[in-house]
C-alpha cells in the first residue's frame, strides 16, 4: 500500500508543537502588551467641544491649575470650571476669537459645556485628590506636562499596578506641597532625603489595602 | 477546611424541654457550685423548629433553603443558553470602545456647592400629628440619605426605618407627573383622564370660586389628613372664614384620636400626652406597642434604653411590664409579657386601678364597680404588678395603645395621675395642649360621608391621604364619593382616591416642598425641601392658600408669613431672617415646646368612663380580630417602597405581605397551618365582609385573636406595592377601628406562599443569644463569655499582625435592641443594598447586610423574645478568607475583612465557610432594571453591585474612608465618633457602637470591657470583631423563677 502522507510529514507534530509555542507567547505577549492600559489609555486624546489650550494658558500665560480646577484641594474631585470662571477674563480678553465662541454660546443659552472626560477611572475605584496634594504629589506626576499639551491627553496608564507602584514607594514622586501645581518642577539630588522628612512631618502612609480605593 | 478546634455542636433534634440546648457549660454557670443554678434558656427560632419536624431539620441541614442557587422558574434550560450566549456576544462588543465620558460643569456655579462634597439638610417629616426632625445628606443636589436630627425631640438623632425609606418614596417612579383631569370624552381611555397644567385646574376652580362664595361654601367639603402644620392650621381657619359653611373633616386611617379623647374625658379638653421612659423605673404597656408602632417610638426607645445600661454590676435596670394581644416588640423587649385580648384591655385596666385603690393609690374610682381582672390574668401577675406601680410613685408610667378606646387612656391617664407621674420637671408624663393640630376625626368624616350621600357637597377637595383605600368600611365611601360633582384629589400617585377623582394635582414631597410642623411636644420647626419638585407638585399649603386668599403664593412664602407670628424678632426684616435661618440650619426652633399643663389633683373619674369599661365585656362569639399598621408600610402609604416590603417583621419576619396572625393553640384549635389560606369575616353571614388571606402561628400572641395588618392589597401603588398582601380594610368599622369581636376564620384549602426570612441560617443549637436574669448576672458577671469552653489552639498559618494603625471594631448591646429594623435600612441605604423581590426572598436570595434575628425562648404560649443584629463579624481569623480562590476578600491592615467586587468571580465558598450566614450573593443583576429615578437615591460613595459578585457588610468602610481623609485634611489624628457606620448611627437604643480598639478612650472599648461582653462562636477562634453585650432580663422578684 502506498504511503498516504509523505516523509516530510513526520515533522508535523514537532513543527505544531514549535508553532503552538510560538503562537501561544506571540498571543500573551500580544495581550500582555496591546491590552494594557499602558497601550490603550496613555495618549487617548479626545476632541474636546472648545479649543482650549492648556499649552497656552497654563504654559505661557502661567495661569494656576488651582485657578480654574478650584476644589482640587476641598474636594475629591477637581471640577472642571464653570463657564463663569472662563468668562472672568474672556469678558474683556480676545471677546472676538472665534474659538470662543462655544463659551459665549453657552453663557447666552445657559447650557453647559459638554467636556469629555480624559482620565477615567472605572466606577469601581474611588480617588480623591485632597490626601494626594497634602501628601504633595504634583499634578503633573499624573498627568503629566499639561503646560505643554494644546488638548490634553492621558500621560500614564492610570492602572491599578501604575497606582500601587507609588503607594509602595512614593519618595521619587513627593514634593514640597506648595510646588504640587508647578509643572517644570524637577526632583533635588537629595529627593530621597526631601521625600523621607515629607513622610515623617506629614505622617504619610498611603494605604496598600484594597479598601483604600474600591468600596 | 472545618476549623479543627470547634467542639461538635450538640444534637439539635434533641427533643424541646428535655435539657439546655447549649453546647458547653461554662465553669462559671454555677452548675454543682454552691451558688443556685442560672435558669438555662432554650432558644428556638420557629414554631416548626421547636416541634422539629421534618421539614425544619431538612432546612436546617441544607444551610441554605431549597432552591437558594436554582435558577427561577420561568427561565429553562434553552432560555439559559441563549441568554449565555448572548451575553458572551455582548460582553465582546462592549469591550471593543472605550465609553467616552463627559464632564458637564454648571454655567453659573451655587454659590456653596462643591461638587463630590455631600451637603446636610436639616428637615422635618410630617406625619400625622407630630414630625419628626431629620437631616438629608444631599449629594450635588440630590438627596441621598436620610439621617436623625439629634436637636429633635422626635428623633433625637435617629431615625426610624420608614422615615430613611421616605427617599425612595421621593424617587418612586410611580408617582404622578401630571395634573389630569376627567376626561369629558375620549382622552386617554384607559385612566379616563386627560394631561392638564397646573394653570388649567387654577381657571377651573376659579370658575367655581364665585358661587362658593356667595353661597359661604355650603357646597364645599375638604378632607385633609392629619396635620401639625403651624401653616397649615392658619390657612385652614382662613379658608374656614372665606367661606363659613365649609365643611372640613380630618381623617386619618392610623391615627391618635382615641388618646386625645382619652385625656379629654379627665380634663375636658383633649391634651397631648408625651411619654418620658428614662424618667420611669416601672413601665407598664397596656396594648401599646411603645418601642416600634407608636409613634413617637424611637423617642420611647432612647428613653426605655436609658434606663437599661448596665455598665457594672451595681446598675439597675427599668422593668417593663407588657399585656397585648399582638406579639410586639415592646412585648419582646418585657420583663414580665402577658398575652391578652385587646377587648380585655378596658377590665385589666379597671382591675389594675381597683387593685392600686386597694394598696393605698387613689384613682379616684366610683364606689362599687366590678373590677375583676380577665380570666387570663393571674392574680400573682397583677399583684406584683400593682406592689411595683405602688413602689415607685412618680417614676412608673402606664400607656394605652393608640388603639384602645378612650376610655382605657382615660384611666391609664387617672393612674398616672394617681401615682404622681404626672406633670413636674423630670416626670415620665407631661401633659400638653394641643398646638396647631388638626387631629384625626371618624366623626367628622362620618359627618361628611353623611352630607356626600346627601348630595350636600358639590365640590370636595382631598389634601392628600387615600380615604377610598383607607376609611372606614361601613362608610362606604367609594359610593358617597361618586355623588359629588367635582372631586379634586392632591396626591402623590394615582392611587385609588385619584382614580375617582376629577382633578388629581400631583403633590410634592416633603423633602420637594416647603412647609412646617410641631412634634408632639409642640416643638416647632420647618420642612425645608432638598430638591425642586420632581414632577412640578404643589404641596397642601399651596392648594390651601389658593382656596384662603384666591390667589396663588409660593409654600415658602406662606410658612415665613407664619413663622413672621412664631419668631420673636419678626419686626426687624434682617433680624427675621438670622433667626429663621438658624431655624432652618438647627432644624427647629429651640425652646417652642408647649408649656406643661399641670394635672389637677387626683381626678375623679367621671362615671361614663369607667361604665365603657365595665361594659366592655369579653364578648362569648367568635374570634377577635385585631387592626394594626403594617409595621413597615404602615397605612397604605409606603406600600409602593421596596426597602419597606421587603423588610421582614421584626416578630414574624414575613416580607412582602400580611396574613392572619394567629397564636398556635387558636390555629391548632381551627385546624390552620403556616401558609394555609383563610377566609376571615366579621359581621353577619349576610352583610359581613370577608377576606382571603394566609394564616401565620405567632407564638405568644393572645388566643382567640386574629391580627391583620392595614396598608396591604394596595389596587393602585405602583409597580412595587399593588397587589401585595390582602386588603383588610374592608373589615374595618368606623366603630371599632383598632380591634372588633365576632370575627371568623374559615380554611380556604388554598395554599399560599409567604417570603420570610425567620429559619434562614439556623444555628444550631449554640449559645448565640445569651441571656440571664439581672440577680443572676449580678451573681455571675461574666456568664455570657463563660457559656463556651474556648480551646487553645495555635495559628496554623502566618497570622495577621493588628498593631498600627485604627482598629475597628463594633459591639452590639443585646439588652436594649428593640429589633425595630431601622439598621437594616440605614445599611441598605448606605449600601445600595438591593431589593430582590417576593420570590428571591422566598428562596433566602435577600440582599440585607445586616439582618436582625429573632429568638425565642419558653413556652410556645408565652415565650420570651429576643433579637440579635448580625453584621458581618470582621473576624481577625476570616474562615472566608481562608477558601477564595481569587483573594477578593482579603484582610486590611486596619482589621476588615474587605470585599474586593472586581475580583470577585462567585465562587460561593467563602459564603459557604462563613459561621455567621452573613454574606450575601447577587444571584442576579439586581439593579438592571432599576428605573432612572430610583438611580439617584444611590450613594454614589458605594458601588452598585452586579451579577455574580458576593457582598457583604464593610463596617461602612466608605465612611471609614471619608473621615480618615478629613483627618487628615485637618491635620489631626482620628477621634472617638469620627466614624459611624449606617447601622450604630441611626440606633434608636444605640445598642451599635464602633470605634479603634487602639484608642483606650474608645466607647467601644469601655463597651467590650463590660462582663456582658462575648463573641459569637468564640469556640470556633475566629476571633471576630463584632461582639454583643448579653441580655438581661430584671423580673419582679414576686415572679421570678426558682
Amino acid at each position: 500500500m502506498a504511503q498516504i502522507f509523505p516523509r516530510w510529514t513526520n515533522e508535523l507534530p514537532l513543527r505544531i508543537a514549535a508553532g503552538s509555542v510560538v503562537a501561544a507567547g506571540l498571543l500573551v505577549g500580544g495581550i500582555w502588551y496591546y491590552f494594557s492600559p499602558e497601550y490603550t489609555d496613555v495618549g487617548y486624546q479626545p476632541r474636546q467641544p472648545v479649543a482650549y489650550s492648556h499649552k497656552l494658558h497654563a504654559g505661557e500665560l502661567g495661569i494656576d491649575c488651582l485657578y480654574c480646577h478650584s476644589t482640587v484641594d476641598r474636594a475629591p474631585v477637581a471640577v472642571v470650571p464653570p463657564t463663569q470662571v472662563c468668562l472672568n477674563c474672556h469678558r474683556v480678553v480676545k471677546r472676538d476669537s472665534p474659538a470662543l465662541g462655544p463659551i459665549l454660546e453657552s453663557s447666552t443659552s445657559g447650557r453647559p459645556v459638554r467636556w469629555v472626560r480624559v482620565h477615567n477611572l472605572p466606577g469601581y475605584a474611588f480617588f480623591d485628590h485632597r490626601p494626594h496634594l497634602r501628601a504633595g504629589v504634583g499634578c503633573a506626576t499624573c498627568h503629566g506636562r499639561i503646560d505643554q499639551m494644546d488638548v490634553v491627553a492621558q500621560a500614564e496608564p492610570l492602572s491599578m499596578s501604575w497606582c500601587v507602584d507609588c503607594h509602595r514607594n512614593p519618595d521619587p514622586y513627593l514634593r514640597p506641597e506648595l510646588e504640587v501645581t508647578t509643572m517644570d518642577w524637577s526632583a533635588p539630588r537629595d529627593q530621597l532625603q526631601l521625600a523621607a522628612n515629607l513622610r515623617a512631618a506629614k505622617n504619610l502612609h498611603p494605604p496598600l489595602d484594597c479598601t483604600g480605593c474600591h468600596r | 477546611m472545618p476549623p479543627v478546634s470547634a467542639p461538635p455542636p450538640a444534637q439539635p433534634d434533641a427533643a424541646a424541654g428535655t435539657g439546655p440546648r447549649s453546647a458547653a457549660c461554662g465553669p462559671g454557670c454555677g452548675c454543682g457550685s454552691g451558688a443556685p443554678p442560672r435558669r438555662e434558656r432554650e432558644h428556638w427560632r420557629s414554631l416548626d423548629e421547636l416541634a422539629d419536624t421534618a421539614a425544619a431539620r431538612a432546612f436546617r441541614e441544607r444551610e441554605f433553603p431549597e432552591g437558594a442557587s436554582e435558577l427561577p422558574d420561568d427561565i429553562d434550560r434553552r432560555t439559559l443558553v441563549q441568554l449565555l450566549g448572548a451575553t458572551l456576544s455582548l460582553a465582546g462588543l462592549a469591550a471593543c470602545r472605550r465609553p467616552v465620558e463627559n464632564i458637564v460643569p454648571f454655567v453659573t456655579p451655587p454659590d456653596d456647592l462643591v461638587p463630590g462634597v455631600p451637603k446636610r439638610y436639616a428637615t422635618t417629616m410630617p406625619f400625622g400629628i407630630g414630625g419628626y426632625g431629620l437631616v438629608v445628606e444631599s449629594h450635588e443636589g440630590r438627596p441621598t440619605k436620610v439621617e436623625g436630627n439629634e436637636l429633635h425631640p422626635a428623633t433625637l438623632g435617629s431615625a426610624s426605618a420608614q422615615m430613611q425609606a421616605s427617599i425612595l418614596g421621593l424617587y418612586d417612579p410611580d408617582r404622578s407627573p401630571h395634573v389630569l383631569a376627567r376626561a369629558a370624552a375620549g382622552g386617554d381611555a384607559a385612566s379616563g383622564f386627560e394631561r392638564r397644567a397646573w394653570s388649567d385646574f387654577v381657571a377651573a376652580w376659579k370658575a367655581q370660586e364665585e358661587g362658593h362664595l356667595a353661597s359661604g361654601g355650603a357646597g364645599l367639603a375638604i378632607l385633609a389628613p392629619a396635620s401639625s402644620s403651624p401653616t397649615c392650621y392658619r390657612l385652614a381657619a382662613e379658608v374656614r372664614r372665606r367661606f363659613p359653611a365649609l365643611r372640613w373633616a380630618t381623617w386619618e386611617a392610623v391615627g391618635e384620636e382615641n388618646a386625645l379623647a382619652g385625656a379629654a374625658l379627665l380634663a375636658g379638653r383633649p391634651l397631648r400626652l408625651t411619654c418620658d421612659l428614662a424618667a420611669a423605673r416601672v413601665v407598664v404597656s397596656l396594648d401599646a406597642d411603645l418601642l416600634l408602632g407608636e409613634s413617637e417610638a424611637v423617642a420611647h426607645a432612647r428613653g426605655f434604653a436609658a434606663g437599661r445600661q448596665l455598665r457594672t454590676e451595681s446598675d439597675t435596670m427599668n422593668r417593663l411590664w407588657v399585656v397585648e394581644s399582638a406579639l410586639t416588640t415592646t412585648g419582646a423587649m418585657a420583663d414580665h409579657r402577658l398575652p391578652l385580648a385587646s377587648g380585655e384591655m378596658g377590665a385589666f385596666a379597671l382591675a389594675l386601678a381597683a387593685q392600686l385603690a386597694a394598696a393605698g393609690v387613689d384613682v379616684g374610682l366610683p364606689p362599687g364597680i366590678p373590677a375583676g381582672a380577665p380570666a387570663a390574668v393571674p392574680a400573682r401577675w397583677l399583684a406584683a404588678l400593682v406592689s411595683d406601680l405602688a413602689a415607685n410613685r412618680g417614676r412608673s408610667l402606664v400607656v394605652a395603645g393608640r388603639d384602645q378606646p378612650p376610655a382605657v387612656h382615660a384611666l391609664a391617664l387617672a393612674i398616672n395621675g394617681a401615682l404622681g407621674n404626672v406633670g413636674g420637671p423630670g416626670a415620665p408624663v407631661t401633659l400638653r395642649e394641643p398646638v396647631d393640630v388638626l387631629a384625626p376625626s371618624t366623626a367628622e368624616l362620618s359627618a361628611l360621608v353623611t352630607a356626600m350621600r346627601g348630595d350636600a357637597v358639590s365640590t370636595l377637595f382631598v389634601l392628600g391621604g387615600n380615604p377610598v383605600y383607607d376609611a372606614p368600611a361601613d362608610l362606604a365611601f367609594e359610593s358617597a364619593l361618586a355623588r359629588v360633582g367635582s372631586v379634586v384629589h392632591l396626591g402623590l400617585a394615582v392611587d385609588e382616591t385619584a382614580a375617582r377623582a376629577h382633578w388629581h394635582l400631583p403633590e410634592a414631597h416633603f423633602l420637594e416642598a416647603w412647609g412646617d410642623c410641631r412634634a408632639s411636644d409642640g416643638t416647632a420647626s420647618v420642612v425645608q425641601p432638598l430638591i425642586e419638585p420632581l414632577f412640578g407638585g404643589h404641596s397642601a399649603i399651596e392648594l390651601l392658600r389658593l382656596l384662603a386668599t384666591g390667589d396663588e403664593q409660593s409654600g415658602y412664602d406662606a410658612v415665613r408669613e407664619t413663622w413672621a407670628g412664631l419668631l420673636p424678632a419678626a419686626e426687624d426684616p434682617l433680624a427675621f431672617d438670622v433667626a429663621f435661618h438658624r431655624v432652618l440650619h438647627d432644624g427647629l426652633l429651640a425652646g417652642s415646646a408647649a408649656a406643661p399643663v399641670a394635672m389637677p389633683g387626683v381626678p375623679a373619674l367621671p362615671a361614663e368612663v369607667v361604665t365603657a369599661l365595665a361594659a366592655r365585656a369579653p364578648s362569648g362569639g367568635g374570634l377577635e380580630i385585631v387592626f394594626r399598621p403594617g409595621p413597615a408600610v404602615h397605612d397604605g402609604r409606603f406600600a409602593n417602597v421596596g426597602w419597606l416590603q421587603e423588610l421582614p417583621d421584626a416578630m414574624s419576619k414575613m416580607t412582602w405581605g400580611n396574613a392572619a396572625l394567629l397564636a398556635p393553640r387558636t390555629a391548632a384549635r381551627l385546624g390552620l397551618e403556616n401558609e394555609d389560606g383563610a377566609r376571615l369575616g366579621l359581621g353577619a353571614p349576610a352583610g359581613g365582609a370577608a377576606v382571603e388571606l394566609p394564616v401565620w402561628i405567632v407564638p405568644g400572641q393572645a388566643e382567640e385573636t386574629v391580627v391583620v395588618h392595614l396598608g396591604y392589597g394596595r389596587r393602585a401603588a405602583g409597580r412595587v406595592g399593588t397587589g401585595v398582601g390582602a386588603d383588610v380594610y374592608p373589615l374595618r368599622r368606623s366603630a371599632q377601628l383598632g380591634f372588633a369581636a365576632g370575627a371568623t376564620l374559615e380554611p380556604t384549602g388554598r395554599r399560599h406562599r409567604i417570603a420570610q426570612t425567620q429559619d434562614h441560617g439556623t444555628m444550631e443549637g449554640r449559645p448565640i443569644v445569651r441571656e440571664a436574669a439581672l440577680e443572676e448576672w449580678r451573681r455571675d458577671p461574666r456568664f455570657a463569655e463563660e457559656m463556651v469552653e474556648v480551646p487553645e489552639s495555635g495559628p496554623l498559618w502566618k497570622e495577621h499582625q493588628y498593631t498600627a494603625g485604627p482598629q475597628w471594631a463594633m459591639t452590639v448591646d443585646l439588652n436594649v435592641c428593640t429589633g425595630c429594623n431601622a439598621c437594616v435600612v440605614a445599611c441598605q441605604s448606605e449600601n445600595n443594598v438591593p431589593v430582590v423581590g417576593h420570590e428571591q426572598v422566598r428562596r433566602g436570595r435577600e440582599m440585607h447586610w445586616l439582618r436582625v434575628d429573632r429568638y425565642f425562648s419558653g413556652p410556645p404560649d408565652a415565650p420570651e423574645a429576643c433579637f440579635q443584629p448580625v453584621p458581618c463579624m470582621q473576624c481577625e481569623n476570616a474562615p472566608c478568607e481562608q477558601v477564595c480562590p481569587v483573594a477578593a476578600t482579603v484582610h486590611t491592615a486596619d482589621g476588615l475583612n474587605a470585599m474586593v467586587y472586581n475580583r470577585c468571580i462567585g465562587t460561593r465558598y467563602c459564603s459557604n465557610n462563613c459561621p455567621y450566614k452573613v454574606r450575601r450573593f447577587n444571584f442576579f443583576n439586581y439593579t438592571k432594571d432599576t428605573p432612572e429615578l430610583l438611580k439617584l437615591a444611590a450613594n454614589p460613595e458605594v458601588t452598585v453591585r452586579s451579577r455574580g459578585v458576593m457582598e457583604k457588610c464593610t463596617y461602612c468602610v466608605q465612611r471609614i474612608q471619608a473621615a480618615k481623609i478629613d483627618a487628615k485634611m485637618a491635620e489631626r489624628p482620628l477621634a472617638d465618633g469620627d466614624v459611624k457606620t449606617a447601622c450604630q448611627q441611626t440606633c434608636p437604643t444605640q445598642a451599635i457602637v464602633f470605634g479603634d480598639l487602639r484608642d483606650p478612650g474608645a466607647q467601644v472599648n469601655e463597651r467590650k470591657q463590660r462582663s456582658r461582653n462575648y463573641v459569637l462562636l468564640a469556640e470556633l477562634g475566629n476571633r471576630p470583631r463584632t461582639s454583643y453585650l448579653a441580655r438581661i432580663r430584671n423580673p419582679h422578684p414576686d415572679l421570678a423563677q426558682a
